[in-house]
């Protein structure tokens, strides 16, 4: 036994395969989430050794019968009684795998340096990953074979909202992805991320290190094995700033500079079928609204027409008369598509003309009432995403430009953040299924899930991300998803998620099923997690563990942000 | 028309007044050591003793033997007890088991003797033969190994200066400061009319000193006092008395009974929880739950040994 003696099994109590008490010797005590092992003598089969995690601490006055007892023993002192402090362990492990109880009365030792390792299964992991400190102060591991696609994929985070730590711990699960190479191995080469920014503008800093950060965090770090220092390779986007007429500005608060504005072209929508995205609300999949939206994108594809000396305007007309595919030059007085109001305009030209019946070749069998119910969605979703549809040149988020890229949807409309994030999420996702292969790696971030993949209704985006959850694994495109509540997200989504991760919790949500991977006393405790500390499930280990992580090298705000070198010496003048 | 009333303790521990005039000691009492006249309560005095030992002991038969021999079947017993104390410490307020000891002991008659067989390592009787073949006798000599194993104890700490409180008249009549703690009462030693001041006692107070036994071989002090005022209880209840040896100088005699009868009070037991409150005292009511643990579970010795013998026979 390597580690310290810190009691015995328990003896009046049956110990089982799954769960044993330690009574602690005087000098010493155990907290939750400390690792222990014990060794158990099996006959015929030798020394047995049990690992395990303090899930719970608990102390009594042994001699005292009654409650009144505790002042006859404590304040009084006339009744002799005994103070006996005992933990309830989980076992993690049993080593060689033959499935026996501890021995009552045996020795109870701390699980440190290799023990550790074993009690964590790290040294069965291929490729452990630090992900965050134990109470213990040394590193807790995540199998990576479970996350990039290998044996599972995926991560799940949830916890409420206000304290910070579900992107946070996401971020800092990304910066040790990206930054141990060593670890990683091949997927380490080209691995993208895609972050969506969704509230605040909190990772627009991710480039800039942060003025807060202190020693402790520094040491934290070093123990992780990476250098604490902010994303070396960000490109930051965000929508143009809506009515700013030709000039195009990036729509963000706090920073502008090595802000990219993104936007589509009509005929980038046409092409990718963006239109689907407009119909992202659960209810539009109930009134025929998607059979229409499906019809009119063929439509689109068949008829639209480059223009010659307008890159990515289109014009829409009938291949049966004009069947080249090559640019044209519009007629007089012929509608030139250059945004989402004039694709919008002809639409409406082929489904409610105003002297005529539909097209049917564009509206099919459809009842008037669905026209127009497809036509006014089609118009709101004009004035709030307006902006993100428009010729020039082409100002499509690219996502080769940097390893990480942070797309800044936090200022749209909710419609509007659907859009971006289906449109990216399909083309990112057609991109692999193209390639076919898992490597190189793309991860996706994303918070609010319960936005954009409801448990209830369907949606395009919704059946995205259902597929994402569950081909993605081999296609290499996955998912760390964040919520709230894990229970108001589709559950395929949620299930699919090898690896769980939880911050605190609202006390109802906690108790639901979808966090039965939860031990009971991790669930009590999740209510009252700090910021920094997360409840961490993978298969690779039968039972969650508790972790924390340090405080980020970068910037999360604008105040963070620490003096530079290249602060600008006018400011202010 | 005398009251009637029903005794606080649970019917099977018997009354607290059982008085037997039939055990009426012969022995003469003097009721004039310490006051000659006419009786009245007198308060007790806390003298700050910071330490008070109370020692007692358990015991129980763990199995009935019998010596088949050829002349016929010889009785014998063998049991278990354990002495231990609890130390009081007044002023830390803390308090302690101490001491605690086991005896495993086989008696039997007729004056025969045989070696019981060890079963188990730490179940290990010693053998004692008594010429009676009385079962009676054979526990009390069985008890008398446990009262003397508690008055060894009990001298041994007050030799060490320790005040001492022990469960039970006393054994031992070196003059020392140590106290016999009489729960039940069931021998009248007063006259009827000194009698009457018993019931007039209130929580924390005694009777005067009165010797027991002197001239005799076991000649001690003793005085009644109340632990507490039993609602509804009778003049008796809540009364116990003590005694200590009158070896010792009356002046020290007073002081202990002064002691005892102010601090006692603060150990009795609450009926609600003790069917011998009060005069069962929390720590000799510790003492013992802790002692018969120490003895071991009863079924597991009873089953050790039906083992060991038959091994044996086999």
């Amino acid at each position: 036994m390597t580690g310290r003696g810190v009691g015995r099994v328990l003896g009046t109590q049956h110990t089982n395969t799954r769960e044993f008490r330690v009574v602690l010797d005087e000098d010493d005590y155990l907290q939750l989430d400390d690792l222990v092992v014990v060794a158990t003598e099996v006959p015929k089969e030798g020394t047995v050794r049990t690992y395990g995690v303090v899930t719970e601490v608990e102390a009594v006055y042994e001699g005292a019968q009654y409650e009144s007892d505790t002042h006859r023993i404590a304040a009084e002192g006339i009744l002799p009684g005994a103070k006996v402090r005992s933990a309830r362990v989980a076992v993690t492990r049993v080593e060689p795998e033959v499935w026996v109880s501890v021995d009552p009365g045996e020795l109870v030792a701390r699980a440190e340096g290799a023990e550790r390792e074993k009690a964590l299964y790290v040294d069965e992991m291929e490729r452990p990953l630090p992900v965050g400190l134990g109470r213990d102060g040394a590193p807790v591991y995540v199998d990576l074979d479970f996350f990039d696609g290998r044996k599972g994929g995926h991560m799940s985070i949830s916890g409420i909202s206000g304290v910070a730590t579900k992107t946070s711990f996401a971020l800092f699960f990304l910066r040790l992805l990206t930054a141990r190479g060593d670890v990683v191995g091949e997927a380490a080469a080209n691995l993208r991320v895609l972050v969506f920014n969704v509230k605040g503008e909190d990772l627009l800093w991710l480039d800039e290190p942060n003025a807060r950060f202190d020693e402790e965090a520094a040491l934290a770090w070093e123990k992780l094995g990476v250098a604490p220092t902010p994303f070396p390779s960000v490109s930051f986007w965000a929508p143009p700033r809506p009515r700013s007429g030709d000039v195009v500005v990036p729509d963000t608060g706090g920073r502008l500079e090595g802000v990219e504005a993104f936007s589509w072209t009509p005929r980038e929508f046409v092409d990718e079928g963006l239109l689907r995205f407009l119909f992202t609300d659960a209810s539009d999949a109930r009134n025929q609204l998607s059979f229409v939206s499906e019809r009119v994108q063929v439509q689109l594809r068949r008829f639209a027409r480059d223009v010659a000396g307008r890159p990515g305007a289109i014009v829409l007309r009938d291949p049966a008369t004009e069947p080249d595919g090559g640019p044209v030059t519009p007629h007089v007085g012929e509608r030139v598509v250059v945004d989402l109001a004039g694709l919008i305009g002809a639409i409406e030209e082929f489904l409610d003309p105003p002297d005529g019946d539909p097209d049917p070749r564009w509206s099919g069998r459809t009842q008037v009432g669905t026209i127009s119910a497809f036509l006014r969605r089609l118009h709101a979703a004009e004035a709030r995403l307006g902006h993100l549809v428009r010729a020039g040149p082409s100002r499509r988020i690219d996502r080769r430009a940097a390893q990480v890229t942070v797309v800044a949807i936090q200022g749209l409309h909710d419609l509007a953040q659907r859009f971006v994030v289906g449109a990216l999420l399909a083309e990112t996702f057609a991109e692999k299924e193209r390639s076919g292969r898992r490597l190189p790696l793309t991860v996706v971030v994303l918070d609010e899930l319960n936005k954009y993949a409801p448990r209830e209704g369907t949606s395009p985006l919704k059946e995205m991300l259902v597929d994402i959850a569950q081909r993605g694994r081999s296609l290499g495109v996955l998912l760390v998803g964040a919520q709230q509540t894990a229970s108001r997200v589709a559950p395929e989504v949620v299930e699919n998620a090898a690896i769980r991760v939880s911050g605190r919790l609202d006390a109802a949500e906690a108790e639901r099923a979808e966090y039965g991977w939860m031990l009971p006393s991790t669930r009590a405790r999740a209510r009252l997690l700090k910021p920094g500390t997360m409840v961490l499930s993978q298969p690779s280990l039968p039972v969650p563990l508790v972790l924390e992580f340090p405080f980020p090298p970068w910037a999360t705000r604008k105040e963070e942000v620490a003096p530079g070198a290249d602060e600008d010496p006018f400011e202010g003048l | 028309m005398a009251r009637i009333h029903v005794e606080g303790w649970a019917p099977d521990h018997g009354a607290s007044t059982v008085v037997d005039v039939a055990l009426a000691d012969p022995e003469k009492v003097d009721e004039e050591v310490e006051v000659a006249g006419e009786w009245a309560p007198i308060d007790g005095a806390d003298d700050g003793v910071e330490e008070v030992a109370f020692v007692d002991g358990v015991r129980r038969v763990d199995a009935r033997l019998t010596l088949d021999e050829e002349d016929g079947p010889v009785p014998g017993l063998c049991g278990s007890y354990a002495v231990g104390a609890v130390r009081w410490d007044r002023r830390l307020r803390r308090s302690r088991f101490d001491a605690v000891s086991v005896g495993r002991l086989a008696v039997f008659g007729s004056g025969r003797i045989a070696e019981v067989p060890t079963a188990g390592r730490r179940l290990v009787y010693r053998s004692e033969s008594i010429p009676d073949t009385d079962p009676a006798a054979l526990l009390r000599r069985f008890h008398g190994a446990m009262r003397t194993a508690e008055a060894t104890l009990a001298e041994g700490l007050s030799r060490d200066g320790v005040f001492v409180v022990a469960d039970g008249p006393l054994n031992d009549f070196s003059a020392t400061e140590k106290v016999g703690y009489v729960k039940s009462h069931r021998v009248p030693y007063l006259s009827v009319e000194r009698r009457r001041v018993v019931a007039r006692l209130g929580p924390g107070q005694r009777t005067p000193l009165f010797l027991i036994g002197a001239g005799g071989d076991y000649p001690r002090y003793s005085w009644y006092l109340r632990l507490a005022a039993i609602p509804g209880g009778h003049g008796w209840s809540g009364v116990a008395r003590a005694e200590v040896a009158s070896a010792l100088s009356l002046e020290t005699a007073r002081r202990i009974a002064d002691r005892v009868t102010a601090i006692l009070p603060a150990v009795a037991s609450e009926p609600h929880l003790d069917a011998r409150a009060p005069q069962n005292l929390v720590p000799i009511g510790a003492l013992e739950r802790e002692l018969r643990r120490r003895l071991g579970d009863p079924g597991v010795v009873y089953r050790a040994l039906r083992e060991a013998t038959m091994e044996r026979t086999r």
